[in-house]
C-alpha cells in the first residue's frame, strides 16, 4: 500500500522546521561542538609534555610515549641494573625516522597516538598510556600482543623489534647477558 | 679491459649510458650471470641498491648491520607483519647476510619442475652439470667439526638420544674463524659468496658495477633499446637523489623474488602472472633454554641440520618435508623474537649464553603475491595455508623433543602468547599454535616464485629461457622464475639456475 501523499508529508512536517541544508548544518555544528569537547577532554587527558630539544621527527607527546613504553619494557631489575633512561632510546627511534620514508613516518606516528590513548580506547580507562603507573602501564602494553586486533598486535610486534634490537645491541647490557662482545675486537687476526 | 665498482652516492656517471646488458641486482642470480656474460667479451653494467660494505666496516652490531645489509633496514615484511622478509641489500646480495649452507635442489623436485612445469632444462641429469658448477663457484665443503656451535651440538645431542638422522651442513667458507655473526656479514671474507667469486670476475672482465643505484623503471619493453630509469641515493641509502638514464640491449632482472617483480609491475611490464606465486618458505625458531652455559654467539651459527622429516611430503607437491637447522644470532636479534616485556622479558635475555635455537624450515606452495600500491610502494600479501601451518606443528613438536632430550630445562616456542615447554608431554601443545597473524615470529630468507617460468604464457611470467613474457630481451634469473619451492635454501638453487640461463642466454647474444 502506498502511503497517502498527505500523510508522508505529515510525517516529515514533525521536523520540517530543519530543511535538508539546515539539518546538515546543525549536525555539523554539534557534531563539531562534540568532537572539540572530546578533542579538548582528549588534550586535557593528555596534558602538556615536557619540551625535548633536538628532536627530528618526533614531538614531545611523540617522545614522552615512548619514554613511558621503553620504561616498562626495559625496567631496571637486579639481574639488569641499567637505567634505560640514559640510553635515550626515544632519541634513536627519533634518528630512525629521519631514514624512513614519509607514508612509514606518518604510520607510526598514528601508532604513537593509538598507544598513548590505548588505555582509553581498548580498555575504557580515563588515562593515557603515559599516565598509567608503570604496572598498569605493563599489563595494559602486555595485552596488545595477544589482542583480538591485529592493529594492536602489529604495533607490538613493531615497537618490540625496534626497541629489543637498540636495547640488546648495547654494550652495557651485554655483561648482564654473558655476551662477550663483538668477536671482531677479541679477534687479533682481522683481515682488512 | 677492467672494470670498476662505483658508488654513485659519491661519484657521478655520464648521462646517457649505453650498455649491451644491463643486469638489476648483484646477488647469487645477478652477480653470477655478470661474471658469465663479462668473461665472454659482453658489456655488462650491474645496478644494486645497497653498497659494498666490507671488512671492518661490517662492524658485528646488530643496530648499523640491520640498517645497512638489509633491504628496508631490516624491517621488510609482510603487509600484515606476519613475515619478516630478509633480503640482503648490499652488493652481493642474499650471499653476504646468509648462513652459507649450500644444499643443492634434491633430484624429486628437479624431476618435478620438469614433469608438472614444462621446465625440461631442470631434468636432473641436465640441470646436475649446473648444479655442481654452482658447488665449485661456492667452494662447497662439509663444515668441520672444529666449527659446529654448541647450540647445533645440542640439537645434534638431543636428535641421536632419539634415534634421528641429522647431518653437518655443507657451507661455502673458507678460512672461517668462527667469528659466529654470519647473518649480519663476516668481516674476513670467508664466504666464498658471489661478492668473492663472481663479480670480481666480472669486474676483471669489464663489468661496470654501480651501487647505490636503484632500477625504478624499464621503459620500452618491446624496443631493441630498453631504457632504465635509475634514481641514486644518499651514502646510508635512507633517500632518493639524482635520476639518470641508461640504455641497454638485454636487461635481465635478478634483484630477488620481492624486488624484481615490484620493478615489472611498477614499469607495467609483463602478464598477470607477474607478482603471483609468491612463496616465502617461512621459518619458526624454537629455543631450548639449558642450565649451563652454551656461549652459542661463537663458532658456525647454522651447522647441524636434523634431516630425518625430510621426506615427508608428497613428492608431487613439489615438497621435501620438514628440517630443524640449529641456529644462534647476536643479542638484538634473537631479543626480537622473545615474546616477552618488562622484568620477565630481560630475565630471559640473561639467559642468554644459554639458549640453543633452531630454525624449522619447512617449503611452502604458491600462498601470496606482489603488488606495488601508491607511489610505487610495495605490498607483499600472503596467507599461510593450513598445510604449512601443520608441519610447522609438528616440527615444533619434534623439535621440543629433541631440546628436552638434549637436557633442556625448558623449550620456548616464541609466540603470543609464548609457548612454554618442560615436559616431552608439553610438546603435545605445539597444536595449539594458531599461526594469526602478527602472533608467530614467521622468518622469510627464501623468497621465491612471482615470475614463474612456465612454456605457456597461460602458465607463467617468464618463459624456460627466463625471458619475461611480451618483451624483448627482457629476463629474470634468480628465484623469481622458481615454479614450486625447490625445497631447500635456496643459493645453490640460484646459482646454479642463473648458470644455466645465463649458458642459454649466450648461444643467443
Amino acid at each position: 500500500m502506498t502511503v497517502p501523499e498527505g500523510e508522508e508529508n505529515a510525517r516529515e512536517g514533525l521536523f520540517s522546521f530543519l530543511s535538508r541544508r539546515r539539518f546538515l548544518k546543525a549536525s555539523l555544528v554539534v557534531g563539531g561542538a562534540l568532537l572539540g569537547v572530546a578533542g579538548g577532554s582528549l588534550f586535557i587527558l593528555r596534558g602538556r609534555a615536557p619540551n625535548v630539544d633536538g628532536l627530528q621527527a618526533l614531538d614531545a607527546h611523540e617522545y614522552q610515549t615512548l619514554k613511558s613504553l621503553v620504561e616498562i619494557m626495559f625496567p631496571r631489575t637486579d639481574a639488569i641494573p641499567i637505567d634505560v633512561e640514559s640510553m635515550d632510546l626515544p632519541r634513536a627511534f627519533d634518528e630512525f625516522l629521519t631514514g624512513e620514508p614519509k607514508h612509514n613516518v606518518q604510520d607510526l606516528k598514528k601508532a604513537l597516538v593509538l598507544i598513548e590513548f590505548g588505555p582509553l580506547v581498548f580498555d575504557r580507562q580515563v588515562s593515557t598510556f603515559s599516565r598509567l603507573d608503570p604496572e598498569a602501564r605493563l599489563a595494559h602494553w602486555k595485552s596488545w600482543a595477544i589482542s583480538d586486533n591485529l592493529l594492536r598486535r602489529q604495533v607490538s610486534v613493531a615497537m618490540r623489534k625496534f626497541f629489543n634490537l637498540v636495547f640488546f645491541d648495547h654494550e652495557a647490557v651485554w655483561p648482564f647477558i654473558g655476551y662477550p662482545g663483538p668477536s671482531l675486537l677479541r679477534s687479533r687476526s682481522v683481515k682488512q | 679491459m677492467s672494470g670498476a665498482i662505483v658508488d654513485l652516492s659519491k661519484e657521478s656517471v655520464p648521462e646517457g649510458i649505453t650498455t649491451e646488458i644491463c643486469i638489476v641486482g648483484s646477488g647469487c642470480g645477478g652477480a653470477t650471470a655478470a661474471g658469465l656474460l663479462a668473461e665472454a667479451g659482453h658489456e655488462v653494467v650491474v645496478l644494486e641498491e645497497g653498497r659494498d660494505l666490507v671488512g671492518a666496516e661490517r662492524n658485528q652490531r646488530d643496530s648499523k648491520m640491520y640498517d645497512q645489509l638489509y633491504m628496508d633496514r631490516g624491517g621488510r615484511a609482510t603487509s600484515d607483519l606476519s613475515v619478516s622478509v630478509l633480503q640482503g641489500r648490499v652488493l652481493g646480495g642474499g650471499g653476504v647476510i646468509n648462513a652459507c649452507d649450500v644444499v643443492p635442489m634434491p633430484e624429486p623436485v628437479l624431476a618435478h619442475w620438469a614433469a608438472k612445469y614444462g621446465l625440461e632444462d631442470f631434468e636432473p641429469g641436465h640441470f646436475g652439470s649446473f648444479q655442481k658448477a654452482a658447488l665449485d663457484d661456492l667452494s662447497a665443503s662439509r663444515i668441520p667439526e672444529s666449527l659446529v656451535n654448541s647450540a647445533n651440538n645440542k640439537l645434534r645431542i638431543g636428535a641421536e638420544a632419539l634415534g634421528y638422522h641429522g647431518e653437518v651442513m655443507m657451507h661455502n667458507r673458507v678460512g672461517c674463524q668462527g667469528l659466529g655473526t654470519c647473518l649480519i656479514g663476516c668481516p674476513i671474507h670467508a664466504k666464498r659468496n658471489p661478492r668473492m667469486v663472481a663479480l670480481p670476475k666480472a669486474i676483471a672482465a669489464g663489468a661496470r658495477v654501480f651501487t647505490r643505484a636503484r632500477a625504478v623503471e624499464i621503459r620500452q619493453p618491446g624496443q631493441e633499446l630498453k631504457e632504465l630509469r635509475v634514481r641514486t641515493l644518499d651514502p646510508l641509502g635512507y633517500h632518493e637523489q639524482e635520476e639518470l638514464m641508461l640504455r641497454a640491449k638485454v636487461v635481465i632482472v635478478a634483484a630477488n623474488a620481492i624486488a624484481s617483480a615490484q620493478l615489472l609491475l611498477r614499469s607495467g611490464i609483463g602478464n598477470l602472472q607477474v607478482g603471483r606465486n609468491l612463496m616465502l618458505q617461512p621459518q619458526l625458531p624454537v629455543i631450548g633454554f639449558f642450565k649451563e652455559e652454551i656461549n652459542a654467539f661463537q663458532l658456525v651459527p647454522q651447522s647441524y641440520a636434523v634431516t630425518e622429516f625430510e621426506q615427508e611430503d608428497n613428492q608431487d607437491l613439489g615438497l621435501w618435508g620438514y628440517r630443524i637447522e640449529g641456529v644462534m644470532g647476536t643479542p638484538g636479534i634473537v631479543s626480537t623474537l622473545l615474546p616477552f616485556s618488562g622484568a620477565e622479558g630481560m630475565h630471559e635475555m640473561t639467559r642468554y649464553n644459554r639458549m640453543a635455537a633452531s630454525l624449522l624450515l619447512a617449503p611452502d606452495q604458491p600462498s601470496g603475491h606482489v603488488e606495488v600500491g601508491r607511489g610505487g610502494r610495495l605490498i607483499i600479501e600472503y596467507a599461510q595455508r593450513p598445510d604449512h601451518q601443520e608441519r610447522l606443528r609438528q616440527a615444533v613438536y619434534n623439535a621440543a623433543r629433541i631440546y628436552l632430550a638434549a637436557g633442556a630445562a625448558y623449550v620456548v616456542v616464541p609466540t603470543a602468547p609464548p609457548l612454554v615447554i618442560r615436559t616431552t608431554a608439553d610438546a603435545e601443545k605445539a597444536r595449539e599454535i594458531t599461526f594469526a597473524p602478527a602472533t608467530a615470529p614467521l622468518l622469510s630468507a627464501h623468497q621465491q616464485g612471482t615470475v614463474r617460468m612456465a612454456p605457456s604464457e597461460r602458465d607463467g611470467g617468464a618463459d624456460p629461457d627466463g625471458k619475461v613474457y611480451g618483451t624483448r630481451d627482457i629476463y629474470v634469473f634468480d628465484s623469481s622464475g622458481f615454479p614450486s619451492s625447490a625445497s631447500s635454501h635456496t643459493m645453490t638453487p640460484i646459482i646454479a639456475a642463473s648458470r644455466m640461463l645465463t649458458t642459454k642466454l649466450l648461444t643467443r647474444i
